[in-house]
């Protein structure tokens, strides 16, 4: 019954329902965002005539900044999650079995509390009288103090994680309320979970006596994991990062809730061009922006999979041609 | 079994990061001073822990009016929204799973594309419909938002869950001589089911627990639990109590969780019985 | 020919370019039990889905009892199917897996009781009837999924490598069984198969398919011992062949001449002529292995030949020799009893004889 050619009337029944809602709901509406975006705004909110007016407007010097900044938030958020999450996943996989469903669900279970109210216990907690607060300045006052022997690059490196001020700032103006450095932190936070299950899916399903080869062909623990651990959970890490990078990239409460008037990323552009200035062609051409910046590097990676797959099949055929041939003379 | 005891560590320091907030939340709902959020009254002496958020949402205090509104405006849709979702992505999941055609290929894409999508694209591009279409906002948009936003969810779920599903069932059903309805309903969505229902629960917490999509669509006055919310500054009088609802709902939802699973302990238990 | 009990009349099934079923022409009797034996991929599937109603052929048509049957969807034909991997519905108990057809054709509970635990009773699973599929075995599986098609008593039962997923111990006992249940039933039974051993150990006549077509359609013995094609011979056990021309024939025999062998005498059941090209094959338990000639009042007009042990096989009911002679390697199977050490052991790399009668090879003519 799989794979079935032929359609018929049984095939119209069972897909009309879903086909026109999504048709109706999300294909329709972006061809009219999209639209949107090719005319010019009226006063009291409106849509006004046919014009290009929109997409020169976009020009501002501003936004360029504003998706640079998006997509770097993006990156930092999407790099610290995988890296706490790929030892998480090793960590559970290799756990006797009751245990992991265990711990599975408790990484799960903060998602039963609302999203909202979780970053609303962060930014308690962030506020300059909360006590993390006073733990995050002792440690820029330890941090300045104690890195000023580093190297160069490496202070700029810590200076852009967040983790040192690099002596420009007072270290009691610096407060993680507000900034881009409680953006990240919470984004990791709200985020990490999503990086965590892809990796742990693929890694349950990994054969673990690898490593144990590895080890016995002399290979140290680091080698094993970076060589055959990684390769082998690839593809969960791909859609790790994808789970990850696609909602920072749109993300907006938190910012808003979190960023202060430091980090205003495209998803708090376009709710303000749409929500507070109603102005909608601007919104929509933000958008498109947007889609754009997710659609393109997924699109590639569509590509470069597509490709990869076609290749190896190639080679596999010319192969087992190979094979054949000398084999059939035998 | 070899255990590494980095990545072990990690996962406890991670597990910690995950629960602060998570304790943050149980202990703000018993704090006293709204205002300032905080355990000390103005003159800065030890209030003590009160319980009164929690008799405020049992006895339906007025003072919560609104907040008890949009939660169980909340809970309505999301109900709703899953309940269509369920049907809709079961009908999609077969058809994509059965036929192989050029209407399934625009079927998969369309199902596909808003998983790959930012939720506030999705927001802005039904606001747009809405406007274009001179709709007023209100709880119809937002459900209508929240099941399109879940479909592609549900069907992904039962796909899986169909992956593994053996077509020879399907055709064995029909050997014996039952009909096309007959099949569906007595021999595949019984095995289904595992998969409905977790695609519904996937619906019922991303619905219950959306902000960016409904922040677009809700209109002026209509508030679901996480818009109202998001609306409060850290300064409103009455926060402690969401903190308070909070706990609630992740009581309930523990306890739902560990009856499930002791219910399905039991079944087992029986079968080995018999 | 449409009088018969199933008949498939020129029936041909394509998928793409692949014609996987070709012209096919098949009488079934009632009550038989029907193997059709191919390797995989001949299209002997096909066939069986097609009797199922699960492929519709594209040309020719398919009658049971006369009637005609081609068109008629799975659900309303009286044919049941025993799937390769059981397919038993998972939610339902094993009870409930085997009430399933008699509750859709809406027999009376008490008649479906009846029914059901009779059928439990007779595959002595009656203590089971309340697990669930996932908690059986695989041979209760099949067992089940053999009694949830019998139940309402179809006109045919199709088994689709119904013991592939077993080991060899448990299939050997779904054999035996399988023939009970046979006999009891009186149902006919079409069973698709790539074993050799089961078919020809369980049917009244087996049919061995290949590339789409029938090679042969016999009863097992004849299957075995009196191939129609060099195929035939080769896909049902073991065979040596030797290619060559009939250069004389002296009344029932006649002498063939491979190449690069020395002369051989067949049975000439063919009446062939001389200057025809033939495949002879030899089953290897026909042919002994001896360190001596036989003596000459015994071999008189028998195939003797000398031989060099090459290889030794040992399988614990017999033992395998490969035999170089000539430009041939010559297999022999030699049982083991005390009866046949009439001799010294035989041993690697020994000079030896191999010899056979005349009437132990079969010619198959050369296309």
């Amino acid at each position: 019954m799989n794979g079935r050619k032929s359609s018929g009337k049984a095939e119209w029944l069972t897909t009309m329902p879903s086909l026109a809602w999504l048709a109706l709901f999300f294909a329709v509406p972006s061809v009219i965002v999209l639209a949107f975006t090719f005319h010019g705004h009226t006063a009291n909110g409106g849509v006004g005539e046919w014009s290009l007016s929109t997409w020169r407007e976009l020009v501002d010097p501003d936004y360029p900044t504003i998706v640079w900044k998006t997509v770097r938030i993006s990156f930092e958020v999407t790099f610290w999650s995988i890296i706490l999450a790929l030892p998480c996943a090793y960590a559970i996989a290799r756990m006797p079995k009751r245990w992991r469903s265990v711990v599975a669900g408790a990484i799960m279970l903060p998602f039963w509390t609302s999203f909202v109210v979780r970053v609303f216990a962060w930014k308690t907690l962030l506020h300059p009288d909360g006590w993390l607060q006073a733990c995050y300045l002792t440690w820029l006052k330890v941090c300045d103090w104690s890195f000023g022997w580093l190297p160069g690059f490496l202070q700029r490196f810590l200076v852009w994680t967040g983790f040192a001020t690099a002596g420009h700032v007072d270290p009691s103006l610096a407060t993680i309320l507000d900034s881009e450095t409680a953006v990240v932190l919470v984004s990791v936070y709200t985020f990490l979970p999503f990086a965590i299950m892809p990796i742990y899916t693929a890694a349950e399903k990994f054969d673990f006596s690898l490593l144990e080869a590895a080890r016995d062909l002399g290979a140290t623990n680091f080698y094993s994991f970076r060589k055959i651990f990684l390769p082998g959970v690839r593809q969960g890490v791909v859609s790790a990062v994808l789970m990850v990078f696609i909602p920072v990239i749109g993300s907006y409460v938190i910012p808003q809730m979190l960023g202060g008037t430091e980090c205003i990323l495209i998803g708090n552009k376009i709710f303000m061009r749409a929500m507070q200035n109603r102005n909608i062609p601007h919104a929509s051409a933000l958008a498109t922006l947007m889609a754009v910046t997710v659609l393109v590097p997924m699109g590639a990676a569509m590509w470069w999979k597509r490709r990869q797959e076609a290749r190896d099949r190639r080679k596999l055929d010319v192969r087992t041609n190979r094979l054949m041939t000398s084999g059939g003379a035998s | 079994m070899k255990r590494s005891y980095f990545s072990t560590a990690m996962l406890a320091a991670v597990l910690a990061f995950l629960y602060v907030p998570i304790l943050l939340v149980v202990v703000y709902g018993f704090i006293p001073n709204g205002i300032a959020m905080s355990f000390y009254d103005a003159s800065g002496n030890f209030a003590g822990v009160t319980g009164k958020w929690y008799s405020m949402i049992f006895t339906g205090d007025n003072r919560l009016g609104a907040l008890m509104e949009s939660f169980w405006l909340s809970l309505t849709i999301a109900g709703l929204a899953t309940v269509a979702s369920c049907v809709l992505g079961t009908t999609a999941a077969l058809a994509l799973h059965k036929w192989r055609s050029r209407l399934q290929s625009l079927h998969h894409a369309l199902v596909y594309t808003p998983l790959i999508m930012p939720d506030i694209l999705i927001g802005i591009s039904l606001l747009m419909l809405f406007v274009a279409c001179g709709v007023d906002c209100g709880f119809w948009t937002i459900l209508v938002s929240h099941i399109t936003f879940c479909v592609s969810y549900v069907v992904m779920t039962i796909l899986a869950r169909l992956q593994d599903f053996d077509d020879r069932i399907v055709e064995a059903a029909y050997d014996l001589g039952a009909g096309p309805w007959y099949t569906f309903f007595h021999v595949q969505l019984p095995i289904l089911m595992p998969g409905i229902v977790a695609g519904g629960l996937l619906a019922f917490t991303l619905s219950i627990d959306d902000v960016v999509i409904t922040s677009f669509v809700n209109g002026a006055g209509t508030n679901t639990f996480p818009t109202y919310v998001s609306s409060m500054t850290k300064h409103s009088r009455n926060l402690p109590a969401v903190f308070a609802l909070s706990t609630l709902m992740l009581l309930f939802t523990c306890v739902l969780a560990g009856l499930s699973k002791i219910v399905a302990r039991g079944q087992t238990q029986k079968e080995r019985l018999r | 020919m449409k009088d018969d009990f199933l008949v498939f009349d020129h029936v041909t099934k394509r998928f793409g370019a692949l014609t996987a079923v070709d012209d096919v022409c098949l009488t079934v009797k009632r009550g038989e039990f029907f193997s059709l034996l191919g390797p995989s991929g001949c299209g002997k599937t096909t066939l069986l889905r097609m009797l199922g109603g699960f492929e519709r052929p594209d040309s020719g048509r398919i009658y049971l009892e006369g009637r005609d049957i081609t068109d008629l969807p799975p659900n309303q034909r009286r044919v049941h199917t025993v799937f390769q991997n059981y397919a038993l519905f998972p939610t339902m108990t094993i009870w409930d897996n085997i009430a399933f057809s008699l509750k859709l054709a809406k027999k009376e509970k008490g008649e479906i009781e009846e029914k059901v635990n009779a059928i439990l009773g007779m595959i002595q699973m009656s203590e089971h009837a309340w697990k669930y599929p996932n908690q059986l075995s695989g041979g209760q599986k099949q067992r089940v999924a053999i009694a949830r098609a019998l139940v309402d008593r179809p006109q045919v039962l199709l088994l689709d490598e119904p013991l592939a997923a077993l080991d060899l111990k448990l299939r050997q006992h779904m054999l035996i069984e399988l023939d009970a249940i046979h006999d009891q039933v009186g149902i006919t039974f079409i069973y698709v198969t790539h074993d050799q051993g089961e078919a020809m150990s369980l049917s009244d006549r087996i049919a061995v398919v290949n590339k789409g077509r029938i090679e042969q359609l016999d009863v097992p013995a004849k299957i075995y011992e009196a191939p129609s094609s060099r195929f035939v011979a080769s896909f049902i056990g073991d065979t040596n062949f030797f290619s060559g021309e009939i250069v004389s024939v002296e009344g029932d025999y006649c002498t063939i001449q491979p190449e690069g062998f020395p002369a051989i005498s067949a049975y000439n059941d063919k009446n062939l002529k001389a200057g025809q090209r033939v495949d002879l094959s030899v089953r290897p338990e026909k042919i002994r292995v001896t360190l001596n000639p036989p003596l000459p009042e015994k071999g008189a007009g028998i195939n003797v030949f000398p031989a060099k042990v090459k290889d030794i096989v040992y399988q614990g009911v017999y033992t395998k020799y490969w035999l170089q002679s000539g430009g041939m390697r010559v297999s022999a199977l030699k049982p083991h009893s005390r009866f046949l050490l009439d001799q010294e052991a035989i041993t690697w790399n020994d000079d030896a004889f191999v010899w056979w009668h005349p009437d132990d090879g079969y010619m198959v003519e050369a296309k």
